[in-house]
């Protein structure tokens, strides 16, 4: 299975193939409490994107994704989420930073 | 396939999560559709009407499946209680460790302090 480490490059693929094919495309959430795992999937039948967790923080991403494919889905393809992505992606440069430090402070 | 009014299904999908607490899955997919047939949608556009789309909703627990279509009017209120309701019960999810991420972070103002 088709499973995406980078949360940004999944959102960002998630929304590309949406845009490309929004008739055939869907997004599934899978969720086992006894696991405490979290699966999201999204595919249009040809292509199949999935991220799986078991992290807090990524439900907390997971619920920002669920707000953009509702707004693509009942507005349109076209609707604006920009604002929508453009938080995740500030968020996340600073997390990246972040890391990166920490791997260098560990060498 | 079940398909409900947005408020008795999100009364439902709360239901469905407490219910596979100790063992079990819950599954929604989100899609989008028009509720119409091809031909109704073709058939639209030659005569100039908006086909207008909705959002397909489905949950299930692998047993029961209870569905629902969210419009651009509704989608707010709805995204806004569903968030609600995945929030209250998604808490078998690891949390971060916030002390590693504290010391490196002190570590790291340390280094940068040091080098200029």
């Amino acid at each position: 299975m088709v499973y995406i480490t980078s949360w940004d490059e999944f959102v960002e693929r998630s929304a590309q193939l949406f845009r490309a094919d929004p008739d055939s495309t869907r997004y599934v959430m899978k969720y086992r409490h006894c696991d405490g795992k979290l699966v999201l999937k999204v595919t249009d039948n040809k292509e199949c994107l999935k991220f799986k967790t078991d992290q807090a923080q990524d439900a907390k991403k997971m619920e920002k994704l669920n707000n953009i494919f509702f707004t693509l889905m009942s507005r349109g393809p076209d609707a604006d989420v920009s604002k929508l992505q453009g938080k995740n992606r500030q968020k996340h440069n600073q997390g990246k930073e972040g890391e990166g430090n920490n791997s260098f402070v560990g060498c | 396939m079940v398909l409900l009014q947005l408020d008795p299904f999100l009364n439902e999908l709360t239901s469905m999560f407490e219910q596979s607490t100790e063992k079990g899955t819950v599954w929604v997919t989100l899609k989008r559709s028009s509720l119409k047939s091809k031909v109704q949608r073709n058939k639209m556009a030659t005569a100039g009407e908006p086909v207008e789309y909705r959002c397909l909703i489905r949950a299930t627990n692998g047993k029961k499946t209870i569905s629902t279509s969210v419009g651009a009017k509704d989608h707010q209120r709805f995204q806004a209680s569903y968030t609600t309701i995945l929030k209250a019960h998604m808490t078998a999810l690891k949390k971060r460790e916030r002390k590693d991420k504290k010391k490196a972070a002190g570590a790291d103002k340390k280094e940068g302090s040091k080098k200029p």
